[in-house]
Parts: structure tokens; sequence; C-alpha cells
């Protein structure tokens, strides 16, 4: 019985649930609805809900575990000897998979019985080219004990198949039976609906949460692997960054840290002057329609994938600052640098200032203004004596989201400032980041076991602290803000 | 008594701080003040008593230009301060309301310490010319507020800590310590609680001999206790304008007496 089949199944006995119930709680209050505690619609969708929800959440569960635990089986089966030269048992149980899969291929082709599959293992040699036959390739001749396991593997999946039909119809069953006998006119139906509802909104928050935990479990298992492999010492305080595939490198993280924090000052140097003068403007001077017009326009900037800003980065800003600024100034020769990345990083930026700034700014009392230009202030003198002081604490938010953006960012450095790990003062000359050097360890033919590339973790973990410090002192800031005139 | 009365008109019109002749007031399409014409006597607390939405508040904004600062806010007519057209292109709206102070309904210090609270309109304005004439102003103006003795050992805390009639007060300093000449009050006691009004009046009783003060108040027990003179508007128009004792006690018009009497509004 294939899945969608069995969700047709569970589907309809919920539908049925739901006329049913309806009717019956229909009939217990003598045909009057005013007599039912809830709508009527709540009954039926109570029924509903308990029939199909729990079957299909066993269903879901069910297909997760079930590869899992067949082939622990399976494995069993295989010994030492059937593990080529060089492969692993993970090949040899993918191999297993698709004989079994071919199988099931050729006894649908020829319509032969569970026996005539069972009475082919006595001759093993002849599968290779059945199996051919129905399109399953296989590499090499098919080994008894492979053949063996893949019996065993189809006889597993059927039987589990078969068991989960049973055990997913029998729990919507039982959830449909269950819930349509506590249908009575003082059901408080709308009630249960509630929470079922709510239990439903939790579960979906949960998969946020526990990706999150998950991702961070990731990263710090990987890291503590790192460091078994290569001291702490050398990563925190070296000042080298020089990975050798070959082994004996150096990877000390202050090259690149230094980079990623130079090209985000750079950046953020750029954005923050702009972004809050544009927020100034659109909130505090701006005529109704040219903030119509304006705003989307600069949030427009924020939408532009940031590959594309690499682009505009690497053929435009990078040639110009070289030939109009570092070359006639004897600063440099390199088109990639940390200028280059820094400023379009920047304006990447601004719309996150301006727009969170202008949000900010818009929060302010209308009567702080008030007070102030009844006193006689002019405008400017009302937007820096008061308006941006009891702003700031907000803006301080904005400009760390924007900060932890900047951390973060990946494709214009690469394109922008280029992959050279170094200390340097220079803004004309390329350099690089912590992001940058986690791409280029883990793309390529690499093995996850030596320390060249599990440093990319302990360098995404460096990364995740870092920007998690700084939303955490934004959220904490811009928290405290809040406070203030509510 | 009547003669006495007359008398009594004619100093105050010698004295006429603000002089409003047909001012008209829109909102877009709304017409919110219509032709209203009053004297502002000098050193005197006219009070502006009427229902909600008859345009108090409005005409009171025209007398600084706060209106200004309403883009679909017209104004028509002719406001005069001490005979100078303060409508006229070459007066410039800022300076005006140094010299035309205005207290807001809900107090609203400034998210700073007391004392810049104070010292912010004589720091724009330039007003001294060093930090001890500042902190004089400062002084003086918390001490006109009757504040002075509550705050002068903490001066350097926000403003915003005070209770809700030391913020008014606070505002009212602020509002003094540019020395305006007149002194506009929005419903300055609406969000205070009977004891901090009571303070707020007392103050403002003692402001009158030095400002022109013009309050706008929905309690009309409270134009009658702290106001020499009242002027009664309804639906944007300026029905009676006279003597507080005369409007309260023998108003001429129907309207008025209806209102303080509490048949509408």
């Amino acid at each position: 019985m294939s899945i969608s089949v069995l969700v047709l199944i569970v589907l309809a006995v919920a539908a049925a649930g739901y006329v049913l119930a309806r009717r019956r709680a229909l009939a217990l209050a003598g045909g009057d609805r005013r007599k039912l505690h809830s709508l009527i619609g709540y009954y039926g969708q109570t029924v509903f809900l308990f029939a199909s929800v729990p079957a299909l959440l066993l269903l879901g569960a069910w297909l997760f575990v079930q590869p899992i635990v067949i082939e622990n089986r399976v494995a069993a089966l295989i010994t030492a000897a059937d593990i080529p030269e060089g492969g692993s048992l993970d090949l040899v149980l993918s191999d297993v998979r698709r004989v079994a899969a071919g199988l099931d291929a050729v006894a649908a082709a020829d319509g032969l019985s569970e026996a005539d599959v069972a009475a082919m293992q006595a001759d093993v040699s002849t599968v290779r080219d059945r199996l051919a036959g129905v399109g399953v390739a296989l590499g090499a001749e098919v080994k008894p004990n492979v053949f063996k396991a893949a019996t065993v593997y189809r006889g597993a999946a059927n039987t589990s198949r078969l068991a989960m039909a049973v055990a997913v119809i029998a729990v919507a069953l039982a959830g449909f039976g269950l819930s349509i006998r506590r249908v009575r006119p003082d059901f408080r139906a709308r009630n249960v609906f509630e929470a079922f509802l709510v239990t439903l909104l939790i579960g979906a928050s949960l998969v946020a949460v526990l990706t999150t935990v998950g991702i961070v479990a990731s990263l710090l298992f990987e890291s503590i692997h790192f460091f078994q492999l290569y001291p702490a010492k050398d990563f925190f305080f070296s000042l080298t960054w020089n990975p050798q595939f070959r082994g004996g490198s150096s990877l000390g993280i202050w090259p690149l840290l230094w980079g990623t924090l130079y090209v985000s000052f750079v950046a953020l140097l750029f954005a923050v002057p702009i972004g809050m003068m544009i927020a100034i403007y659109l909130s505090e001077y701006a005529s109704k329609r040219m903030r119509s017009l304006a705003k989307p326009a600069i949030e427009i900037l924020a939408g532009i994938p940031t590959i594309v800003y690499g682009l505009f980065a690497l053929i435009t800003v990078g040639p110009l600052l070289r030939d109009y600024l570092a070359q006639p100034m004897g600063l440099g020769e390199s088109s990639s640098s940390v200028m280059t990345a820094g400023l379009v990083m920047g304006v990447m930026l601004i719309p996150f200032v301006s727009s969170l700034s202008d949000d900010v700014i818009n929060a302010v009392p209308q009567a702080m203004r008030d007070g102030s230009y009844g006193l006689g202030a002019t405008q400017s003198e009302t937007v820096r004596q008061v308006i941006l002081p009891a702003a700031l604490p907000g803006i301080v938010g904005a400009i760390l989201l924007a900060a932890s953006r900047a951390i973060g960012e990946t494709m214009i450095v690469v394109m922008g400032a280029g992959a050279a790990a170094r200390l340097g003062l220079n803004p004309f000359e390329a350099m690089t980041t912590i992001t940058v050097k986690i791409v280029s360890q883990l793309t390529g033919d690499t093995e996850f076991a030596s320390p060249e590339t599990l440093v990319a973790f302990a360098l995404g973990m460096m990364l995740f602290i870092f920007t998690l410090a700084l939303n955490v002192i934004a959220l904490v800031v811009v928290r405290k803000y809040r406070e203030q005139y509510e | 008594m009547d003669d006495m009365r007359a008398v009594e008109n004619a100093v105050s019109t010698a004295e006429i701080k603000i002089a409003a002749r047909g001012v008209q007031v829109f909102y877009g399409d709304t017409h919110a003040i219509k032709d209203v014409d009053v004297d502002i006597p000098d050193r005197t607390v006219t009070a502006f008593i009427g229902p909600s939405g008859c345009g108090k508040s409005t005409f009171l904004r025209c007398l600084n230009r706060m209106n200004d600062t309403i883009p679909i806010c017209r104004v028509g007519g002719k406001i005069t301060l001490d005979g100078e057209d303060i409508y006229d292109k070459r007066v410039d709206p800022v300076q005006l309301r140094a010299k035309v102070g205005m207290v807001f309904q809900k107090p609203n210090p400034f998210p700073k310490s007391i004392y810049d609270n104070v010292a912010y309109g004589p720091k724009i304005h330039g007003l001294n010319r060093n930090k001890a004439e500042l902190d004089e102003i400062v002084e003086t103006s918390l001490r006109k507020a009757a504040l002075w003795g509550e705050v002068k050992d903490r001066l350097s805390e926000p403003g915003t800590g005070l209770s809700g009639g030391q913020q008014q007060r606070l505002c009212i300093a602020r509002a003094i310590a540019t020395s305006p000449e007149v002194l506009l009050m929005d419903e300055p006691c609406s969000a205070l609680d009977p004891i901090a009004t009571a303070q707020v009046e007392e103050l403002i009783d003692e402001l009158r001999s030095q400002f022109s003060v013009v309050i706008v108040t929905h309690s009309m027990q409270q134009a009658a206790r702290v106001s020499q003179r009242t002027a009664f508007f309804h639906l944007g128009n300026l029905v009676e304008y006279g003597e507080t004792s005369h409007i309260f006690t023998n108003p001429s018009d129907p309207r008025t007496e209806s209102y303080i009497t509490g048949r509408i509004g």
C-alpha cells in the first residue's frame, strides 16, 4: 500500500469523522443548535483533527525510523569479506538497497511469486543480468551475502510497510472513535480546538528552536573534534594563517578576525552616517509623497542579492578605487581591497541602518517635538538635541544589527577583498575574512578528518559567538529603549 | 458698578499684548476657527473655555504659530503681538516661540536631566554669557515654577523620573527660562491629580505678575479660579469674551449660559 493511499485513507476517516461529529452533536442536542456549547463546526473540526493529526504524525515518525532499524538488521548479515578493498559498509548497504529495488522490479515485470524470487538465490550469477534487464545496473557480480541481505531487506521492508499501514489506520480510527464519543452538547469543542491549535503553534516554533540547537550542537562537536587535532593555543594566538593540505599548517584566527573586523568597520563607517542622515530626512523633513517614494526605493537595496553587490565590487568599484585612489597615491596595485569590499558592503547596509533608525525616530513621541518647537528650537536643533538622544538606544540597536550582518557577509568579501589572509593596516590591500576562509576550506575534494577542513567549524563557531553577542547586546539595548516610553 | 468696570476695561485695553482680528483656521477642508477677534491683555490670565472640538486649542496654537508644524493647516486673518503682525513674512516663527512660550496638555519633559531640560531654551537662544549665568537662569526659572525646593539636590537626575505634577512644573520652568512675554497653556492640568492641579493653579496666579498667561481648560471651575478674563468658544466661533466674573455670573449669550450651567458640551 503506497503512502499516498494511506494518507488518503486517513483523511477519509477524518472527513467521515467531521460529518458524523456534526450529525451526532446536532442529534444529541435534539436538532437545536443553540443548545450546543460551541458552534457546530467546532465538533466536526475537533474530531477531524483527532482522527488525522496523530495518525499522520505516526506515519511521519515511522518513515523516519524504519530505514534506520532495517539497515541495522541487514548490516549484521554483511561480513567483513563482503566489503571490497577500499570500500565501506555504507557502499555495500547501498548495493543491498539497489538489489532489493531491482528484485521488486523484476518480480513486478515477470510476474514472479515470492518463492520464485527466493529461488533466484540458487543461481546468484544470473541476477546481475536480470536486474540489468529492468534497468538496474550493478558495478559487480552480486555476492551471495549481498543477495541474502537484499531479500531480508525486502522482507523486512514489506512487513514494516504493512505494519505501518495497520498502525496508522488503527490510530486514525482510535482517534476518530475516542473523540466522537466525547461529542455531547456540553462538550467544549471550541476550547478543545483552541488548545489543539496552541499545541500546533508551539510545535511549529519548536521546529525553529530545535534547528538552532542542532546547528549549534554540530558546530560545537566538530569544533571540539578540531581542537583535539589542533592545539587551541595556536588557533587563538598564532598570527599566521597558512593551511597546507599536506599537513603542518598554521591556522591562526587573527589574520581572519582582523580582516573581518576591518572590512566591517569600513562598511559601518560608510553606512552609519549616510543611513542616519537618510533616516532623519525621511522621518523629520520629507513630505509624505517623497517618503512614500524614497523609502521603498532605498529598501530595494536590501533586496539585491549579495552576489550582485560582489560583481559590482569586482568589476566597478575595485578597478575605480585602484586607478583613481590607490595607484596615484602609491598605496597599492590590487583591485581587491578592504576599501572595495567595505564600500560596497556599506551600500548594502544603508537600508538596514536607515530603515530601522527611521522606525525608531518615528517612535519618539510627537510631544517631544512639540515641546522643543514650543521653546523656539529649529528643526535641526530639535533633531540633534531632543530626538536623537531620545532615539539613541534604538539607533545603537540598529547599528549593532547592521554590524552583525557585516560580520557574517561572504560574497561581497570574496569578490571585493580577495582571499589573502593578512594582518595589515593599508585599506587598499587585499585581505580576507572568516566567512571567506570557511568557504575555501570546505570547497573542493576534502575529507572531514583533517584539521585543515575541521578548522572551518571552529571558525564558524567563533563567528556564531561573535554575531550572537552582538545580537544579544542589540536586543538588550532595544529593550531598554522600549521601557522608556511605555 | 458699571462705571468702575468701564474704567477697568479702559486700563486693560491700554495694555493689549496680543490682538487677533478675523482669524480663520482651516484643517484641509475643515473650517476650524471662524472669524475670531480677541484682545489679550498683558499681565492677566485669560482662559479659553468651550466644549471639546470647539477650536480653543487650535486658536491657542495660532498665537505662537505652532500650527505651522501641521502641513495641512492654514491660518488667515491678523494676529499682532505688541502691534507687530506675527504672521508677517519677516517674523521668524522660531524667535516668536521664544517670546510666546507654551506648556502642553501632557507633561513632556525631554529625556534629559532636570538641569538640561530647563537650560535647553536659554542654550539654543544663546541667552547666557557663561555657565554661571546659565546656572542662575535655571535656578530662577525653577524657583518661579515653585519646583526649586523639590529638585535642587537632584538637578542631574532625568526629568522623566519626576512625578506628573513635578514634570508639568518642570515644563513650566522650561518655558519661562527663555523669559517669554506670553505663556500659552493647553489644558496644563488635565493629566494631573487634584493636589498637583492646585499647585499648578497657584503657580499660574503668581506668574500673572510677570507674564500674560493664556490657558485653555475644560474645567470651568479652573477658569473661574485662575483667570481674570474668559473667552467662550463654540463650534469654531468666539461666542463671548469678557471679565471672568461677568461671564460666569451674567453671561449675555444664551449658548454661554447653557454651557456653564451644563446643558451643552
